[in-house]
This record gives structure tokens, sequence and C-alpha cells, in this order.
């Protein structure tokens, strides 16, 4: 059935396999099974804003954000705010940062993640479909279904966690201008990371 | 403060990966070494951060590609002594899962320039430290490490023991150079073409554009280069922005990179694009195939062709068999051409430095084939014979498998009438791709075979074939007039090349090896055993003049008009000391400023009499190879590379440097201005 469900969000996806995605377009839909089995579609929150961010559990730099408590709080404000937060782990089974759904569930309680679901992607099709090169790697998609953001968490760009301070969070400061009708000052920004384990193809 | 202790261990307890890393060995071991301990007041120390990255693990460039961070340094450093940005050696690639990192694998040192101020006293120590935070991954994982350096300087008179200097050297070979000519770059369509200034005589083998600007390409995205007249031609998918200049550096395979900034502008058209390349490849072949059908008129392969021709008719109405032999002739004559395409295609690649139309520059070439083709036309004129045909006889009557044979060496024998004949679409195929060279080589021996393979399908042709007798003779009298004016042109050539001297040499050549043939065409015309003795030593002796022939071409070539000789430092010195004005030009084969202004110049007449009459003297500093000695100098005077022109005035402490785009009337001015011009 698990396996139906893969080629199922395979064959949604609307977008060829190796894309990015342009700010101001429409984000490419997709299907992809969360840690509780459930199928999540992007379409399903038509109406909302939503936050995609790509996960790997081992690297130093989500660690960074997950360890100091500022991805939860940016995850805690975003849904508190009205949005949506989909956290997508493309990391390839074998590969550094891959979860099963019962790893993915214990990880999330581990971190205290604050986020709405949690997807994974084991085939990297939606990694791909999304340009998603780093972990982490931050997408925001408006209640039309339009990307407005795309790159790292914020503009400081170190693996130290001291760094958070005094860092401007790029993904608070969007929401918080799509919230107020302001269009997004800082629609892209290098994202920063380690790269996504995708398998080799 | 125990209190700050306390959290920073709840930190490191929170932080799983941080707490790793303080606890392991560090998978980067880097040493900060100076180029000088003792640098001088007022100037510059090299530091290098020599690094060495574990088995498996990766370093990154200052742009770590689509994933990764760069280098960065925190200073601790002594009042007034600053440092500059952090250089980088050119990267290699790695493409992990689809993405691409710019890394280092193995050793590698990161350049970092201390100025000190001036007026520190002699002795005066100066601790330097710095934090370097960088990231070091392996296919799988990464690592952000720390790592805290330092060493301790002594002010001094800035020298460098020999060792330390050959280890800097190494080290600068691997550092990108500036090119010295501004790139061009257009976004069309999506997709980034960035034009790099490159003499389009220069080889460029492997090029790969490592870009700096973020946005401007997509890493992982394949790149084409193809040439348009001095231009290189860089064209791959954008990365989604058009930024306001792109910097990044252009490395080849020989571990050679140059500094690229390019500004928006026009972007020619590149010459080998994948479209227009077929085109040009379809051209050549059909070029190829009609050069081979002409061969088969050529007096080296008609006997040939006749003799296996008349026995096909011979062999009368046997359609299947005619047709048989037609196909193996075919294959042997394209096989030949395949294997002898493929030896000549790995000698470009053994000499992958050197270009084609070098070669046919080179008076070494034109003496060998000016000998080939004379002894050809005197073959033909019916001083001597090949011994070829009578083989032949015997394999033509051994029909189905000898046809094959017969074939490769039809194609064996062909090629010397190949050479000048079909010069220009090999001298084509040489140059292009190797896939498309060999589809070249089969076109030659597809028409080579294409009259053959008609006669054995055609019966109605095979009836039609002229009898052999006295006229074929004739005919090849006849044709060995061309191939006499053919020498003659060559011998020209040689004398353009290589002066009276190398014209005179090459003629004697010819006469001993004309005179060993003729003795030769006598003992076979006796029936002697032993004919080819005399030719055989008469052609070694011949080719031996070949050594004679090399060096003095190769100086006479090189020598601009103005008599420059190579630049060292030693010589500016002691050309200094004997007080005469020095004009010093620094220039390298892959620039074409430099070229531009050597051709527009310094090599114009103006200029030449105007140094002759100042009694200037020319230096002359190649950069090709970028040899570290000479960049250390280029650099005292130019951080920006070649091209480098530097005017000694005679008695003047300083060189004036004059400007990258030289006019012959202001190097004409030169003697005149400082009062030594007659």
């Amino acid at each position: 059935m698990k396996t139906v469900m893969l080629g199922l969000a395979t064959a949604l996806l609307a977008m060829p396999a190796v894309a990015e995605q342009i700010v101001g377009q429409p984000a490419g839909n997709f299907r992809l099974t969360d840690m509780d089995g459930r199928n999540v579609a992007l379409s399903d929150y038509k109406g909302k804003t939503v936050v995609l961010e790509w996960h790997n559990p081992g690297c130093p730099f989500v660690r960074k954000h997950y360890d100091s408590g500022n991805m939860q709080r940016t995850q805690a404000a975003a849904v508190a705010g009205g949005a949506v937060w989909l956290t997508i782990n493309s990391g390839a089974p074998g590969k550094q940062g891959h979860l099963s759904l019962a790893e993915a569930k214990g990880q999330y309680a581990r971190d205290g993640s604050k986020a709405t679901r949690y997807l994974l992607d084991p085939k990297g099709v939606v990694g791909k479909g999304y340009g998603a090169k780093t972990t982490p790697h931050l997408y925001i998609v408006d209640p039309a279904g339009r990307l407005v953001y795309q790159g790292g968490i914020d503009d400081k760009a170190t693996a130290n966690p001291a760094d958070v301070t005094g860092a401007r969070n790029h993904v608070t400061a969007a929401l918080a201008e799509l919230k107020a009708g302001k269009p997004v000052s800082v629609a892209e920004s290098r994202p920063y990371g380690c790269s996504v384990k995708y398998a080799e193809s | 403060m125990r209190r700050l202790l306390a959290f920073l261990a709840a930190c490191f307890l929170a932080a799983p990966a941080a707490a790793q890393l303080a606890a392991q060995p560090r998978h980067l071991a880097i040493e900060l070494v100076a180029e000088s301990d003792s640098p001088a007041p007022g100037g510059e120390v090299t530091l290098a951060l020599a690094s060495k990255p574990d088995p498996g693990w990766h370093g990154y460039w200052k742009n770590p590609g689509d994933a990764g961070i760069e280098t960065t340094l925190a200073w601790t450093l002594p009042g007034g002594v600053t440092a500059g940005p952090l250089e980088y050696p050119v990267p290699h690639r790695l493409v992990i899962g689809g993405l691409m990192n710019y890394v280092y694998e193995g050793p590698f040192a990161q350049f970092v320039r201390l100025k000190l101020p001036a007026g520190l006293a002699p002795g005066t120590r100066l601790p330097i430290a710095v934090k370097a935070d960088y990231l070091v991954c392996t296919n799988e994982i990464c690592v952000p490490e720390s790592a805290q350096l330092s060493t301790v300087l002594t002010v001094g008179d800035g020298s460098i023991t020999p060792e330390r200097r050959a280890q800097f050297d190494q080290w600068r070979r691997a550092m990108p150079k500036p090119l010295g000519s501004a790139a061009t770059f257009a976004v069309e369509g999506g997709k980034m073409r960035i034009g790099v200034p490159w003499p389009a005589d220069q080889a460029a083998d492997g090029p790969y554009f490592y870009p700096l600007t973020d946005g401007a390409i997509a890493y992982a995205a394949p790149q084409t280069v193809g040439r348009a007249g001095d231009t290189l031609v860089i064209e791959t998918q954008g990365g989604g922005k058009v930024p306001g200049e792109v910097e990044g550096v252009l490395a080849l395979d020989n571990g050679r990179g140059f500094e690229v900034r390019a500004v928006p502008g026009a972007v020619p058209a590149a010459a080998a694009q994948a479209a227009l390349d077929w085109r040009a490849v379809l051209v050549a072949f059909a070029g190829a195939v009609l050069g081979g059908l002409i061969l088969n008129v050529m007096p080296c392969v008609f006997p040939i062709l006749s003799l296996k021709a008349l026995g096909l008719a011979r062999a009368g109405g046997d359609e299947r068999a005619a047709r048989g032999e037609a196909l193996a002739y075919s294959a042997g004559v394209i096989a030949v051409c395949l294997a002898l395409g493929g030896i000549l295609l790995g000698l470009r690649a053994g000499g992958a430095t050197v270009g084609w139309a070098f070669q046919l520059q080179d008076p070494r070439v034109i003496f060998v084939l000016l000998l080939l083709v004379t002894a050809i036309a005197f073959n033909l004129a019916g001083l001597f014979e090949l011994s070829a045909p009578g083989a032949v006889n015997r394999l033509a009557a051994g029909g189905k498998g000898g046809a094959f044979m017969t074939g490769a060496l039809a194609a064996f024998v062909a090629t010397p009438c190949t050479g000048p004949f079909m010069a220009a679409a090999l001298g084509a195929a040489l140059v292009l791709p190797t896939a498309a060279a060999l589809t070249i080589f089969a076109g030659l021996g597809l028409g080579l075979a294409l009259p053959f393979l008609a006669i054995g399908f055609v019966p109605a042709l095979r009836r039609r074939l002229p009898k052999p007798g006295p006229w074929m003779a004739t005919l090849r009298h006849i044709l060995s007039v061309p191939m006499f004016l053919t020498a003659l042109a060559l011998a020209w050539v040689l004398g353009r090349q290589a002066g009276v001297d190398g014209l005179v040499l090459g003629l004697g050549a010819v006469l001993v090896a004309a005179l060993a043939l003729w003795w030769t065409g006598t003992r076979q015309a006796k029936g002697r055993g032993l004919a080819w003795a005399p030719a055989a030593a008469g052609i070694v002796l011949a080719l031996g003049g070949m050594l004679l022939v090399e060096r003095k071409p190769a100086a006479a070539t090189e020598v601009a008009a103005l008599g420059a000789k190579p630049f060292s430092e030693d010589a500016l010195q002691s050309l200094r000391a004997g007080n005469k004005p020095v004009f010093a030009y620094f220039t390298a084969d892959w620039c074409v400023t430099c070229k531009v202004n050597e051709k527009a110049a310094i090599e114009t007449a103006t200029v030449a009499d105007a140094f002759e009459r100042g009694g200037v003297e020319v230096l002359v500093g190649d950069w090709t190879d970028g040899d570290p000695a000479l960049g250390r100098f280029i650099e005292r005077h130019n951080r920006a590379g070649v091209p480098l022109y530097l005017w000694y005035a005679p008695g003047a402490a300083e060189p004036r440097v004059l400007p990258q785009v030289l006019t012959p009337a202001m190097l004409a001015e030169l003697p005149t201005r400082t009062g030594v011009g007659g």
C-alpha cells in the first residue's frame, strides 16, 4: 500500500524531475506520506500560507537551528500566525539523515518540533522538483499557491549557534510582510548548509 | 564565571554535533606558514594556510557550489598590521546526488597577505593569531570545524629561505592568474553565455568555468565550451538571476586557472556549437568521401584497384562472390583509414599542448613532407618502383579473404598521396572531437572504396573496365608533374620558415634521397637483390638533415623585431648597471591583449627604428607556464598580471609602468623623452 502511495506521489507531481521553482510563479504541487502514514498534498492547504523546510537531523547546520531553539521558535510563530509548516526529509535510504516513519516520529519528538507535518521524500522527487540543495532550505507559498520566498533561514551562513542572535531571519520577516499585505522584501537568498543527501541517480 | 561555564556546557550538551567536534580529532589539518619569518617593515608577507583533508574528506572553495560554506577568518594582529582577503587555489568538481560541490580533496594552500606598517623597529616581535571556521565533508556527512592558528614573526629584512620559497612557489602554481583581458557575458533565454578572451591558436583542454558570483549559473548544469576566433565561449544554464557582472575562475585540465571578470556585452557565437558542429562534420565528411574518390585515380592506388577490378571481371557472373569481395575490400580500406586516423588522434592526445596548426608551422614537418613528396614524384616519374604491386598480384589471386587485405593495402599505399591532397580535411579532423574526427577518416575510406563497391554491385560497370596497358605508365608519368610542383611549394615554405640555410639544407637532403632512389631504380631494373639498400641509407641520411634544421628557425621565429632577450632579474640588473635604457615586457600565449599589443605596437618598424636609434635594450618575460619567479616580479609592479610594460630610463631608480594598451608612437617617444635619443 505504501509503495502505491509513493508511486502516486511521483505521478501527482506536477513538475519536471529536475527543476527549480520560480518566485512569483505557482509552486509545484506534490503529495507525500507523513510520519503518521497519512497522505499530505500541498493543494490540501490552498488558502493558507505554507512554509516548506528541508531537514536532515544529522546535519550540523540543521542542528545549529534546532539545538539553539531557533527553528522551533520560527515554526511556532508561523503556526500561531495561521501558516502551515511542512518539514520535508529528502534523504535517500542508506544516506545520512534518512529516517523511517518510526524514526521520524522519534526525531520530531526529541527536537520538540512545532512543524505541522513531517514528510518523507526518500526518492528525492519533491526535493529535486523544488531544487532543494541544502539542509536547511526554506520555501514559502502564499495562500494563492504562489512561491514568495526561497533560500536560507537567515543571513548568517555559519554552523555556529551563537550566530542566531543578530541574524536576519528571512522566514519570520517574509511571513510578517505577507500578513501585513506587503510584498516580500527579500524573496530569495542563498541557502546554506549540508547538501541534501539524494540518491545517486 | 562558573555560571557562564555551566551555560556553555549546557550548549554543548544540547548540541551533539558540536560536542562530537570537540571530542574528535579534526578532519582537516591546517598549518599556518609565513613565507618570510622576518618580514620587512612597510612590506608585505604572504601567509599560507596549508591544509590537508583526511582521505575521503574535502574542504571547500570560496564558492562552495550548491551546498557548503566558505572559510571565514578572525584575525588577532599587532597594531598597524592588516590582513588581505583569503586567496583560494583552483578547486575541482565533485557531484554528489546531482548537487555540485567545488572542493579540494587533496592537500591545498590558501594565501593571505599581511601588510606591515612602515617604521617598525627591526627585531620587533609580531604575534599573529587567526581563528579559521570552515566546513569539511565526506560524500555523506559534513562537519563544521574551527582551528586556532598562530605564528610569531620578527620584523627584519624580508629574507626568505630557499626551502620556504620553493614550497610557496609550488603552492603559487595552483593559484589562478589574472587573465589580463576583460570578458563579456550575455543571458539569453535562461542560458548564460560567457565570452573569455583566449588566443585562437592556444589550446584550451577541458575548460570549466568556476563561478564566484552566486546565482549567475546553475552549478550542476553541464557547460559547453566553443571557440570563436580569439574567444572561448562558455555556455550553460543560467542561475535564474541576471547579475551586474560575473566573476569566476576558468580552469583547464592541466590545473591552471585564470581569474575572469565578465561584464554585460556581446558574446560571439561559438564556431564549434553542437548544431553547427555536426553540420561542419557533415561537410567535412562529404569532402572526405570526395577526396577518397579522387584518391582512386592517384597513381599509387590505381594499379591496385585495376588489378583487383580485372580479377572480379574475370570471375564473371557470380554476383554474390563479387558483392562479397567488394564489401570485404571496403571493410579493409575503412579499417586501415580508421586505424591511421586513430594513431593520428592518439599522437594529438599525447602532445595535447601543441595544436595541429602549430605542427605545420614547424620547419621539420615541412622538411619531412618535402622529402616524402619528392620521393613520390620520382616514383611516379619512373625513377624507381615500389614493390607493392607484386604483393598485390599475389593477394589479388587469393579472392575472397584476400579482398580485405587488398583494401587495407590500397588504403595504406594511398596515405602518402593523402598528405598533400587531403591536408585540409585531415587538419580539420584533427581539431574535432574524437568521434567526429573518426567519422571523417571513415569517410575517406568509404570514398576510396566507392568505385570498387560500384564495380562489385553493378555488373555493367565490370564489363566496361578499360584494359590495363601502356597508357597507365604514361598517365603515371604525367601525374608526377603536380607532385613535383607540390615539392616546389613545400621548398618555398621551408625557405620562408628556416631561411636560405634551411632551404639549402632541405634541397641537399632531397638531392641525397633522389640519388639514392635512382641507384635503387637501376638495381631494380637489372633485377639485383637488395635493391632497396642504397635508398634506405640515402633516406636515413636525408632525414638526418632534419636534426640540423630545427634550432635555427626556432630562434629566428621567436626573436621579435627588436632583438628581445629573455627576461631575468640578473639580465635586467646588468643592463641597468651598464646605464642602458631598458624596455621590459611581459606576455603569455594565453593573453589576447598581450598579443594585440605586440602585433600593433611593439613589433612595428616605427618602434624598431626608435629603439635602434636610442640604443634601447629589450627584455621579454614569457609567463605562459606561470613561472613563479617571473610571477613575483610581475606582481611587484602590477597586481593584474600580464600584460605588463616597464620602461627603465638610464639612471632612474624606478621603472615607469606603461599603460596596458600601447601605441607605436607611445613607445617610439620613450628614448627621446629621456634624452638618450640620437
